[in-house]
């Protein structure tokens, strides 16, 4: 009994970390920009859809570190390139925000339908990341596990180093609490706007990267991601890092009880209630401010 | 150093200003008076390229810089200092401070700009750390000046720096605009109806129904009985 108690813990810890990086990433794209990202899930199976080609599609050899490294300046570019070319033109019209999300929701059913093309219906999987496990007694903590919870957790740290103490990143929260005040004082918005998208694609590639080699690659899996990264974002407080950071833990934790108890089946139904009682009692979520 | 010719500017549905010309020569103070909502905030947003629309020509120092957006403004040498809607609100008064020398030309000098901005409001350098939602209006007008003149421009487009002060913070803001001036910087300020004014304008304007309606030095706008008894209060 214990020992499955923390086995439960150990997945919620993991996958939690996992919807950490992805909750940041769409939480910093809406605090930054106010765009809501509807193809936010499309990119985790980029991510996921890019490893496979990668490793099993063309064999390549030298693991994940080369995907690592081919995957993440072709998603920071795929990021950057959808952001220029169909969310910064709508920012000049009226209502944009809502044309915003028809425009990224179109995109998600295009690159779904194009996966489904591409690869077929099927789910595919991942060779794992890497084998083996710590044993500790009749605890057992795969090596996978590890990895993924310090690559996510990295990655977020690494984010909120970028964020506080680099120029670019001072100029990325100056546009989020101000755009017309970074404009005045020389800040191109428009090129913030798309880098942050760019680095939200490459938080959430990354974790279908990380989820996929765990679990499987399907053409519509992004679509269980988006809706789980956005009521993390919103239960966290829309534009609040680190309210998406508890939020993703908490929720994560939530996960991995309610499938060990009820089933796999119950998660999204308990995700949602907690979601609707936290905002009744905190409309602007754990962290989040009005306006 | 500043010419405006024949600028229409529209906000929306609204033809705002109308035919508008001015002149700003180096190291001089231009006020633009004029009641509220007749186009003089518009006329600095024109020229700092925040205006949606606008039409005529607009140069500084010969090249033109018409429509021109404000985030490439800010390297030509010219600045929008607004009232204090325009600082970033949850960063400490150094971060805004830094941020204002975000622009190319600025960067290089931002520590010897930090210095002199800190000298001239101690204030400010003592508060360093604290975050600029937190400031009084006074400060935080403070804070938009000295995040401007971080910029390293050599103009300066001022916003109604008075606007919601109490009298003796207003004294003090001027001051520190003359201080400024004294220091070499050009000044376009828009302002109201404030008595003080006239001391410190080499030229006066007014700005009624987005057209020019008075243009002159500060003799000229003291010996007209319609300016004074309108705009200066006397």
């Amino acid at each position: 009994m214990l020992i499955e108690l923390i086995d439960v813990f150990i997945s919620g810890l993991t996958n939690g970390s996992v919807y950490a990086l992805m909750a940041v990433g769409l939480t910093l794209v809406y605090g930054v920009s106010k765009a809501f990202n509807f193809a936010y899930g499309s990119f985790f199976s980029m991510g996921g859809y890019l490893a496979w080609l990668l490793l099993v599609g063309l064999g390549l050899m030298g693991g994940y570190v080369i995907i690592f490294i081919i995957a993440i300046p072709v998603l920071l570019a795929v990021g950057y390139g959808v952001e220029r070319a169909i969310v910064a033109p709508l920012r000049k019209r009226s209502d944009w925000e809502v044309k915003v999300m028809m425009i990224t929701l179109g995109l998600a059913l295009l690159l779904d339908n194009a996966y489904q093309v591409g690869f077929g219906a099927r789910m595919k999987s991942l060779p794992t990341m890497v084998e083996g496990a710590m044993i500790m007694g009749d605890v057992v903590l795969s090596y996978q596990d590890m990895v993924i919870f310090v690559l996510s957790i990295g990655g977020i740290v690494c984010f909120r180093w970028i964020l506080n103490n680099t120029r670019i990143g001072m100029a990325v929260r100056a546009v989020a609490q101000n755009p017309a005040g970074a404009q005045i004082v020389g800040i191109p918005k428009d090129v913030i706007f798309g880098a942050t998208f760019a680095i939200s694609t490459v938080m959430v590639g990354v974790g279908g990267i990380l989820l996929s080699q765990k679990y499987f690659v399907s053409p519509t899996g992004g679509w269980d991601i988006l809706v789980k990264s956005w009521v993390i974002t919103a239960f966290g407080g829309m534009g609040s890092i680190r309210g998406s950071l508890y939020a993703a833990f908490i929720l994560g934790m939530l996960e991995a009880f309610v499938g060990w108890i009820f089933g796999m089946t119950w998660v999204l139904f308990a995700m949602f209630g907690v979601l609707l009682i936290i905002l009744a009692v905190r409309p602007q979520g754990l962290l989040g401010k009005w306006g | 150093m500043l010419t405006v010719t024949n600028l229409d500017a529209y906000y929306g549905q609204f033809h705002v200003l109308k035919n508008v010309s001015i002149d700003v020569r180096e190291g001089e103070v231009a006020v633009m008076l004029g009641p509220n909502g007749h186009g003089k905030s518009t006329l600095l947003k024109a020229i700092c390229g925040l205006a949606e629309r606008v039409a005529g020509t607009i140069k500084y120092e010969g090249r033109e810089i018409t429509g021109m957006p404000a985030e490439k403004l800010v390297n030509q040498g010219v600045i929008y200092i607004a009232e204090n809607r325009e600082l970033f609100p949850h960063m400490t008064v150094l971060e805004n401070l830094k941020l204002g020398a975000y622009s190319k030309n600025a960067r290089q000098h931002e520590k010897r700009n930090l210095e002199k901005v800190f000298r001239l409001f101690p204030r400010l350098a003592e508060r360093r750390r604290q975050l600029a939602s937190t400031m009084s209006g006074g400060e935080a007008r403070m804070l938009a000046i000295a995040r401007g003149l971080m910029s390293n421009a050599d103009f300066l487009c001022v916003d109604e720096p008075s606007l919601g002060l109490q009298p003796n913070l207003r004294i003090e803001v001027f001051n520190i605009i003359q201080e400024v001036n004294r220091q070499g910087k050009t000044i376009l300020l828009v302002e109201q109806n404030i008595p003080q004014i006239t001391e410190m304008a080499d030229k006066l304007y007014v700005l009624e129904e987005g057209r020019i309606t008075f243009q002159g030095d500060r003799s000229e706008a003291l010996s007209n009985d319609h300016l004074k008894e309108i705009f200066l209060g006397m």
